[in-house]
This record gives C-alpha cells, sequence and structure tokens, in this order.
C-alpha cells in the first residue's frame, strides 16, 4: 500500500491506461498545457503529444460531440469537463448521442467514451459551479455512471471507465482530490462497474451513498456506534448499474435504510433508489426509506448558507435516529 | 412572408437572383463548350439519381398507404446533390447524414432494401428497426455513422470522426452532410472552429435548400451564401449549383482531395430545391409558387437527361435505367413490407455493449 | 404536511364514536372550522370540524365505521400531498395505551379491542410480514416507532409474550377473524331491510337491557288528583305571564319532594350504596333516532321559571343534537313524561345508576263522589314510579310517592 491523494490515483490510472492502450486521447479545457485545474494531468502533453492530450476551446457541445464521433471510430476519448454543472453545455452531445446512438442503430457501435466531472457542494462556488447533478445524468439509459469516494475507488473505477466500451460518465468530488488515502501498489488493480462496497457493517439502518457523502456518512456512523446505534455505510461507487444485490442484501439484514447525497432533493437519484427500495423490497422496511440530500434551491455562495445546502454528519446522525425513532 | 422578423429590410425571395446571386462565382457558371465527361461517368451519376428518387417515391407512396410508422422527410429534387457528392466520396472515407438522408445512403450503394425494411421498423432494416427514416446507419460496411434526429449533430460527429483519423494516421475522409438551417446551430461554429484549428480531415456538404421546416434561411440569416461562414475559421469553401450532379461531383472532389492532403476542412455548399414539404404530406404553403417554377426548370435528372441525349443516349436506354430503379424499389418494398417485425423481447437488447441486462434492469 | 383528523374525546367516558355522516367530501376545500363530519357518540351526534386549512385529502374512516378516540378519521392538507407521513403531528392511535413493554404485553388478549372497532392499524411491512410468520395478532399492539407505528420491536415482544402467556391465550393466529363480531345472525325474510344501528339506538339497547338485567325492578302506580294543579297553571299564566307545563310542575313538585327523602337519591354500586347529594333530574326526551336524558342539575335549588327554562332548553338543544356531552350525565333520579301520549301506566325502566324513575302519565277525567254522595268531575294524573329493589323498598318509595302526590294536590306547596 501506498498513500496518495485523490486527484493523483486519478492521475496513476489515467496514466496506466494512456501507456496502456493508444486508443485513449485526453481532451478538455486546460487539459495539456496546464495539465489539468487540479493538477490531474500534468505532464501528460509531454510523454504522449498534442495528438492525445489536447487543449480545446471553450466550447463543450463542440468537444463533446467529437469525442462521440471519435468513439463511434473505435477511439476511447477521456473528456473533461471542468465542472459538471457545464453539463448542459454539452447536453445534446451526451444525452442524445453518445448515449443513444448505439440503440438507435440497432447496436451496430459502442461509444466507448468517459466523462469526468468534478462536482459536488463546500468550495464555495456557487450555483453553477457547485452542483450534484447525478440524478439528471442517471435519468439516461444508455450512460454508466460512477462517483468514487476514495482514492483506491477512484484509480480504480477510472481505469474500468476507459476499458468498458460503454459511456461512462465519472462523478468527482472537488473536495475529495486533497484527499490522502492508501491504495494498493499493484498498478494494474481495476475496481469493476457495478459493485457496491460495504464501508461498515452494522445491523440497525443501511446508510446507502456514494462520493463525499460516504466520509461524512461513516463519521456519523462512529458518533452513533457510541449511542449504541449500529449503523452499515453501504458505498455504491457505481450509480448505473446499480448493485442491487448489494443494497437487496443491506437492507434485508438492517430494515431501515436512509440515503444520503448531495442532491438537489427533488428528482435526486437519491429518490431513485428510496422509490426501488420501496417497490421491491416493501416487506423488508420496518420504517419509510428517508432521503437526506441538498435542499431544493441553487446552491448558495455564502459559506453560511451553503452549509445548510448538503449533509454534514450531525445532520445524518439526526436522519438515523429519526428513521429508527431513537 | 419573406419578410424577416426584427422588421429588418427583407432580401430578395428565394428563386430569384438572390438565389443565385450576381458576383459570387459557382462551378455551376462555368459553362463548357463541350461535355468534358465520359458518357459512363454520367450514366452512372444518372442512374444514382434516378435510383434515389425511385426510393423516395416508393417510400412516399408506402407512407401514404400507411405503411410506415412516424415522419419521413424526402430529399426529391435534391437528388444530384447526392449522387455527385457520393460519386466523389471514396470507399474508405466515412460519412454522417441527417433527417433527409434517404438519398445519402442509396447513392453510397447501400442495399435499399434494408433502408426500407428500417422505414418499416423491420428487424431486417439497417438499425434492426431501432432507428427509423431519420436514423438510418451502416457503420461497418457503408462507413455510414448515420444520420441523425439533432440538426448539427452530424457536424460533431464528423469532426470527432475526423479527428480519430487524424489522431490514427489514417487516409480518410469524413463527409458531414447537413442542411442550410442547421449551419446557425453553436455545434457548427464550434466543431469548424476546431477542425482548421487541428486541421482535421473533414468536409462539410451543405444542401442547401433553402428552408428550415418552413422557415426560408434567408429571413432567419444574414449570410447569403452559407458556406462563406467557413471563411470565419480560414477554410476554403465552395458554392455550387446543385441540379448539376457533375459540378457538385468536381467540388467535393477538390473538397475531399484537400482534406485528405492534410490541410484541413473544407465547405461545399450545394444549392438545391426540396420538390417535397418539410416532412411527406407537408402541402408546404409557406413556399412562393415561384420557388417550385425553378425548381421544375431545373430539375436535375431532366438536366442530366439531356446532358446523355446529347452524347447519343437513346431514350429508351434512359427508360431502361428508370425500369430497373422501379423495379429495384418495388422489391424493396416487397422485402420490406414482408420482413418480420423485431422481437419484442429485443426491446432492451442494444441498450449497453456490456453488462446491458443490470443496467436496463433498474 | 397532512394533518390527521381524528376522533375527538367528547366527555370522559367516550371510548369510540361513529362516523354518521361526511359533510365534506374528499376534495373538497376546507376551512379551520369547517364542519367536516358528524360523529355519533354515546347518545349525541356531534360535528367535527377543521382545525386547519386545505384540502380534504382521504376520509379514512367510512360512514358507519366506529372509531376509537383518537383514531384516525382523514387527512387534510395540500391538493396533491401524500398522506400518511411520519412527520403529521399524530396522537398515538386508541390503541390499549402503553404497556407495551417488553415484560409482559397481553398482546393477543388485548388485541380483539382494536380489532374489533375497525381502526386503522400503522404497522411496517416488515413487522406485519413478521407477525403474520409468527402468528401474532398486532392489532392491539402500542407500536414504539414513529407516530405510534408497529415495528419489528414490538412484533418480536409480542411474540416472547406470548410464548410465556398461558396457554389458551397464545395461539390466536393473527388472521383470526376477531371476536365478538357485531353483526347478527338473523334469517332475512323477504322485504326486510338491514340497518345499521346508530350510536345511540345501540348505547339505548346497551343500557336498557344492563338496567333490567341488573335490577329487580317495581313499578307502583299512584293516582294524583289535579284538577288544582290544572286551575293553578292557569293562574299563574294569568298572574305571571308564563305558561307551565304538566311536566314543569311535576319536575318542581319531585325536586322538592326529594329534599325531604334522600332515601330515594341512591346508587347501587356493588358492595355499598352512594347517598347522592344533589338532587339531579334526568328528564328523558324522546328523539326520532332514539332516547336521551339530559340532566337539570340541583334542581331543588331552581325556582319554578328557572326549572322551566333550563328543561325547555335541554329538551330544544337535544331534539337538535346541541347537547354537550356532560349535560345528559350524572342524574341522580330521572323523570319520564308519555303523558302526553295518553298512556295511562307504564314501567318505566331506570336510568342507572340512578335507583328511582318518575313516569309521568295521561292526565284524565273521572268522575267522583263528594261526601254527600254528588258526582263531581275531576282531573286524575297516575305517577308509575320504579324502583331499585336492592336499594329501596315498596313503602320507603310508597311514602316519596304519597309525599309527591300531596304537593301536586296542593300546588302552592309546590312553591312554598
Amino acid at each position: 500500500m501506498k498513500k496518495i491523494s485523490v486527484s493523483k490515483a486519478i492521475r496513476e490510472g489515467l496514466l496506466e491506461e494512456m501507456r496502456r492502450d493508444d486508443k485513449m486521447f485526453i481532451m478538455g479545457e486546460d487539459m495539456a498545457v496546464m495539465g489539468n485545474v487540479f493538477a490531474i494531468t500534468t505532464g501528460f502533453l509531454e510523454e504522449f503529444g498534442p495528438n492525445r492530450v489536447i487543449d480545446t476551446p471553450i466550447s463543450e457541445e463542440g468537444f463533446m460531440g467529437m469525442a462521440v464521433g471519435a468513439a463511434m471510430r473505435g477511439m476511447h476519448p477521456v473528456v473533461e469537463l471542468m465542472y459538471d454543472d457545464f453539463v448542459t453545455e454539452c447536453a445534446d452531445p451526451l444525452l442524445n448521442q453518445a448515449a443513444k446512438l448505439k440503440y438507435m442503430s440497432g447496436g451496430q457501435c459502442s461509444i466507448p467514451l468517459v466523462l469526468r466531472m468534478p462536482m459536488g457542494s463546500g468550495r464555495r462556488n456557487a450555483g453553477q459551479h457547485s452542483q450534484s447533478l447525478e440524478g439528471m445524468i442517471c435519468h439516461f439509459p444508455g450512460l454508466k455512471v460512477v462517483a468514487p469516494c476514495s482514492a483506491a475507488d477512484a484509480k480504480g473505477l477510472i481505469k474500468s471507465a476507459i476499458r468498458d466500451p460503454d459511456p461512462v460518465v465519472v462523478f468527482e468530488h472537488k473536495l475529495l482530490y486533497a484527499r490522502k488515502e492508501e491504495i494498493p501498489e499493484d498498478e494494474d488493480y481495476l475496481v469493476p462497474i457495478g459493485k457496491a462496497s460495504v464501508k461498515k457493517e452494522g445491523r440497525d439502518l443501511t446508510i446507502i451513498t456514494w462520493s463525499r457523502e460516504v466520509n461524512f456518512s461513516m463519521e456519523a456512523a462512529e458518533k452513533l456506534a457510541g449511542e449504541g446505534i449500529d449503523v452499515e455505510v453501504l458505498d455504491l461507487r457505481t450509480l448505473v448499474p446499480i448493485d442491487w444485490e448489494a443494497i437487496k442484501a443491506s437492507v434485508s439484514k438492517t430494515h431501515n435504510v436512509l440515503i444520503v447525497s448531495e442532491e438537489v432533493k427533488r428528482g435526486s437519484y437519491a429518490s431513485e433508489v428510496s422509490a426501488e427500495i420501496s417497490e421491491e423490497l416493501f416487506d423488508e422496511l420496518d420504517a419509510p426509506v428517508e432521503r437526506l440530500c441538498g435542499l431544493n434551491i441553487v446552491s448558495p455562495f455564502s459559506p453560511v448558507l451553503e452549509d445548510q445546502n448538503f449533509p454534514h454528519p450531525d445532520d445524518i446522525v439526526k436522519a438515523v435516529k429519526r428513521v429508527l425513532n431513537k | 412572408m419573406t419578410s424577416r422578423p426584427m422588421d429588418c429590410p427583407a432580401p430578395e425571395r428565394p428563386g430569384d437572383k438572390i438565389y443565385f446571386r450576381k458576383g459570387v462565382k459557382t462551378l455551376a457558371m462555368k459553362k463548357n463548350a463541350g461535355e468534358k465527361y465520359s458518357k459512363e461517368m454520367l450514366m452512372d451519376l444518372y442512374r444514382t439519381m434516378v435510383r434515389v428518387r425511385a426510393f423516395e417515391e416508393h417510400a412516399a407512396e408506402c407512407f401514404t398507404k400507411g405503411m410506415l410508422a412516424g415522419n419521413i422527410h424526402l430529399s426529391i429534387g435534391q437528388e444530384a446533390a447526392a449522387a455527385g457528392a457520393f460519386a466523389a466520396i471514396q470507399p474508405e472515407d466515412y460519412f454522417t447524414s441527417t433527417h433527409r438522408g434517404h438519398g445519402h445512403a442509396v447513392a453510397r450503394g447501400m442495399d435499399p432494401k434494408l433502408c426500407m425494411a428500417e422505414l418499416f421498423g423491420k428487424k431486417t432494416g439497417y438499425c434492426k428497426g431501432k432507428g427509423g427514416s431519420m436514423h438510418i446507419a451502416d457503420m461497418k460496411k457503408a462507413n455510414h455513422l448515420g444520420a441523425n434526429g439533432i440538426v448539427g449533430a452530424g457536424q460533431l460527429i464528423s469532426a470527432g470522426s475526423a479527428l480519430a483519423s487524424k489522431i490514427m494516421g489514417d487516409k480518410s475522409v469524413t463527409v458531414g452532410c447537413f442542411g442550410d438551417s442547421s449551419t446557425n446551430e453553436g455545434s457548427f461554429h464550434e466543431s469548424l472552429n476546431m477542425a482548421a484549428t487541428w486541421k482535421l480531415p473533414v468536409v462539410w456538404f451543405i444542401e442547401n435548400n433553402c428552408y428550415g421546416v418552413s422557415t426560408e434561411i434567408h429571413r432567419v440569416t444574414n449570410t447569403p451564401d452559407l458556406a462563406t461562414r467557413a471563411a470565419a475559421y480560414d477554410v476554403p469553401f465552395a458554392v455550387v449549383d446543385g441540379s448539376d450532379a457533375t459540378a457538385v461531383y468536381e467540388a467535393m472532389k477538390t473538397a475531399l482531395d484537400h482534406a485528405r492532403s492534410g490541410k484541413g476542412p473544407y465547405v461545399v455548399e450545394a444549392k438545391v430545391y426540396r420538390y417535397q414539404g418539410h416532412y411527406c404530406g407537408d402541402p408546404a404553403v409557406y413556399r412562393p409558387k415561384e420557388y417550385m417554377e425553378n425548381a421544375l426548370a431545373n430539375d436535375c435528372i431532366e438536366k442530366m437527361g439531356k446532358r446523355l441525349s446529347a452524347l447519343g443516349v437513346t431514350d429508351a436506354e434512359l427508360e431502361e435505367i428508370k425500369q430497373a430503379a422501379q423495379q429495384e424499389m418495388d422489391e424493396a418494398v416487397k422485402f420490406a413490407d414482408e420482413s418480420p417485425y423485431p422481437d419484442p423481447a429485443e426491446v432492451t437488447d442494444d441498450m449497453y455493449t456490456a453488462d446491458n441486462e443490470r443496467c436496463v434492469a433498474r | 404536511m397532512a394533518f390527521e383528523v381524528l376522533m375527538p374525546q367528547l366527555g370522559l367516558t367516550m371510548e369510540e364514536g361513529t362516523v354518521s355522516q361526511w359533510i365534506k367530501h374528499e376534495g373538497d376545500t376546507v376551512k379551520a372550522g369547517d364542519v367536516i363530519l358528524e360523529i355519533t357518540t354515546d347518545k349525541l351526534t356531534n360535528e367535527v370540524a377543521s382545525e386547519h386549512d386545505g384540502v380534504l385529502l382521504k376520509i379514512v374512516a367510512q360512514e358507519g365505521e366506529d372509531v376509537p378516540v383518537k383514531g384516525l378519521l382523514a387527512y387534510i392538507g395540500q391538493p396533491g400531498e401524500a398522506v400518511g407521513s411520519a412527520s403529521a403531528p399524530a396522537a398515538a392511535p386508541a390503541a390499549p395505551a402503553a404497556e407495551a413493554a417488553p415484560a409482559a404485553a397481553p398482546a393477543a388478549a388485548a388485541a380483539p379491542v382494536a380489532a374489533a372497532n375497525g381502526a386503522r392499524v400503522r404497522i411496517s411491512p416488515l413487522a406485519r410480514k413478521t407477525a403474520a410468520k409468527l402468528g401474532v395478532n398486532y392489532a392491539g399492539i402500542a407500536g414504539t416507532g414513529p407516530s405510534g407505528r408497529i415495528v419489528l420491536k414490538d412484533i418480536l415482544a409480542a411474540a416472547e409474550a406470548q410464548k410465556n402467556a398461558p396457554a389458551p391465550a397464545a395461539a390466536a393466529p393473527a388472521s383470526a377473524p376477531a371476536p365478538a363480531a357485531k353483526a347478527g345472525g338473523l334469517e332475512l325474510m323477504e322485504g326486510d331491510t338491514v340497518e345499521k344501528l346508530t350510536g345511540m339506538r345501540k348505547v339505548v339497547a346497551q343500557r336498557m337491557l344492563q338496567s333490567h338485567t341488573e335490577i329487580p325492578p317495581v313499578t307502583q302506580n299512584i293516582k294524583v288528583d289535579v284538577t288544582a294543579l290544572m286551575k293553578f297553571r292557569k293562574t299563574l299564566l294569568a298572574e305571571t305571564g308564563e305558561k307551565y307545563s304538566v311536566n314543569d310542575l311535576v319536575l318542581k313538585a319531585v325536586a322538592k319532594c326529594l329534599k325531604t327523602h334522600p332515601e330515594i337519591l341512591v346508587s347501587y354500586d356493588g358492595d355499598q350504596v352512594i347517598h347522592r347529594a344533589h338532587v339531579n333530574i334526568g328528564m328523558a326526551v324522546a328523539l326520532d333516532t332514539g332516547l336521551i336524558v339530559p340532566v337539570i342539575r340541583d334542581a331543588d335549588k331552581m325556582s319554578l321559571s328557572e326549572l322551566a327554562r333550563t328543561a325547555k332548553d335541554l329538551a330544544t338543544r337535544a331534539k337538535e343534537n346541541k347537547l354537550l356531552p356532560d349535560e345528559y350525565k350524572g342524574s341522580t333520579i330521572t323523570v319520564s313524561n308519555l303523558g302526553m301520549f295518553g298512556i295511562e301506566t307504564f314501567t318505566p325502566i331506570i336510568n342507572q345508576p340512578d335507583a328511582a324513575i318518575v313516569g309521568v302519565c295521561a292526565i284524565q277525567d273521572e268522575l267522583d263522589m263528594d261526601e254527600e254522595g254528588k258526582l263531581f268531575k275531576k282531573q286524575v294524573m297516575r305517577l308509575s314510579v320504579t324502583l331499585d329493589h336492592r336499594l329501596i323498598d315498596g313503602a320507603v318509595l310508597a311514602k316519596f310517592q304519597m309525599d309527591l302526590r300531596d304537593l301536586l294536590e296542593k300546588p302552592m306547596s309546590i312553591l312554598l
């Protein structure tokens, strides 16, 4: 094991795949000369040249669409949007093209592209640079969606995403980038897409979560343990395809569910998971499934306001007690 | 009818001189004293045009009879553009198409049976009945990256395909075929800028039939010739008479050679006439009658027929080509009609290449 | 957030009410204070008003349904809102209280109560499934989840208690039909119709049966010459302008007479007798749907006019269903008047916990003979008084009856 930051782990994943796969190229704003605003691709331009590490103009629709065209020709583009909020700028190529062309052509092509999207609240960037758009992206059939939390998962999932024949959207929480964590030394390890991870076992309630809220949920679980409440924390890691077997096993054990995400609550992916559980695991439930999400508002700027707009460990503790009526 | 929104001075109407503007040097206007193309080549172009028209007329008949679901958009009148362009496009080249794309597929040499079956929503169609008229594709054999229901999407996909060619270093060029009105999409400008900057081997072929659904292009666009927009990105362009198949061929050959030689993109605009309304059954009441008068006076098949007659081809020979096309398309309809529909159980197939079942389950 | 409309507690003894009529219907807009339904309790029909503005989202208890106090009747909230949310400010439903502690919650024993009254039981899906598996009848369990929801651990505790409970109680399967089913088993004949008893009728039936089976009754008739009384009425009308009914005068006489006969104002209570301190006269009022007995409190302390006004007020409001619950509670004796119907004598049934009831009969003309053998006409009225022979003997009541007769025959003395 070695200890590196989440951003370094992503960098390692991209670097290893770039060396392994000459069909892969990286494109996005400030990816080549600058090496990305989060230093994810520093040194790539020197090693792989301008044809495979491409600085784009600020034309999100343009370069996203071109990545789709290149992917149809068998290339493995890895596109970065500086913030997931900008996905609306390239909605058509992602949602109407990448997600649909395989099906609409009767399976004639695959679109093996990866879209990396830094996301999430807490950096005091206000409403157009702080969103968590998992719900919107997961809505579109044809895309796979992952949202890693740990450094090890970030690297292993990005490598799996690049090797996956389908378009994969990677939600990376900006506030995880600097977190240093242990990851395996082994260069070629992969984290499979579609596999959740039980971060902590427990008996009383299952917290289903992903991305940065996994860390908050772990903190909450620790506090709750001190009060005799034994919470299980399930990190989904992949949102599409969802690891239903893991959810089913956990819910069948604890019978109480809290879903935690940073999303706007209305229409969130948390809502989708909640609905699935209520539909399919109704008889396992001892209480209604509760969602703990952001408010139905624009992400505010002022720290005092923004902090109310995503769940903190104490909020999770309270929500768990609410579900358990304790 | 022709006034522009915002109370701006109205340009002259389509069909009159603005359509073939004075001062714009078009290849169509280079009148040759003698025919410079061989009889065989003109016969090929003629045959392609006739086949395209026969396909479209058969499709229209099927639509009218209620044999097709959804809408179809016909390219009757624009056949010379498809024939000329695809005469220049090489087998290793790629292309994208539009909702008005049947002609491109037929001109590319794709099987009219499979095209028609796709229009019928049949399992034997190019896309197994999952795409329909607007989304015919044949990615493996014909390098057809797909007709697209989103106006302008082909601009991005063709530029992206060209990017792939550049990175991989192959010699193919990708041709993006699209209509006049999609040049007003942001995708046109975003991807042309990048393609020009990165010198990508892409050719854009604009078929300008003057109408985006009902809106006459010059009511909403301030550039008389759409291809001139390429100049903004330092990209060469040509404007040609789209009813002249050899003029289109010539312009496209120049463009393809340019792109293939590594000099970057090229934009060709062919002025064409759309005989029908936007979709099959649209009476096109929004068009002045001069539009169709000019159109019929410039019918591309008739014009080519005259050129062939001048080279000594008999009416019987031309009629034989027409009959053969009719028969071919009759068979295509029969094939489509008799083909099975997709198995309902296939409805979730082909969403994903890997882990499809799990991905569509929840 | 939807609000719950709950069965109100009207009076201390109320345990359940019957939904008699929904005034508002699902989807209707309601304002705070609007009457949304009528319920029949013990003997009365009461109106239930909304406490919130909103829309009547869902009616939970249907007309004719019996619902325990604090049981759920309906939801009021915003249009389109989901109902039954845990965040509603719900009071616990009326499941028999809080002793569901692990120790010995007599779940099986308590079950029939809640099951029989038809109230919605809040229970989690898992708890329901587990209850079926373990054969636990959960209907009477007080849930420990939010808003009193029965959750898994409640079922497990109940199952444990069942296991430890004596054999006969234990085995009731969850799906067993609740005992004490209320429907009768009578065979219908052609043309018969079946109507569910109103809450009032049920109460009357139950009370009458109870009285008739528990009390050894004796009814004693005494004839009263009311010729003077009838004249006195006219005199009062002439002098005061007030028109008093015979019933008013009888009530006044009863009240006065009881002052000297405290032995009549008693209640039988197991191995003890309660001597009542107040002359609270219950006054039976016939209604279309049954019978109700509003109470004139401390009637002995009232003037005739006061008493008459009170009696009239109570009777009027009784007929309009506007009595407050405590206005038909706490009688110590009852007067029942069938005189206006021409009834000569009858055997009134004692209104427990009273020990006597005075039946007032019709006034009739009678011929009598004076000392000189001369016939004259007089007006007579019988008083049929029933006593509870457990406490009062015939001679004791007879003395009271005689004094009462004397009072009525010398009407001025009623007022003195």
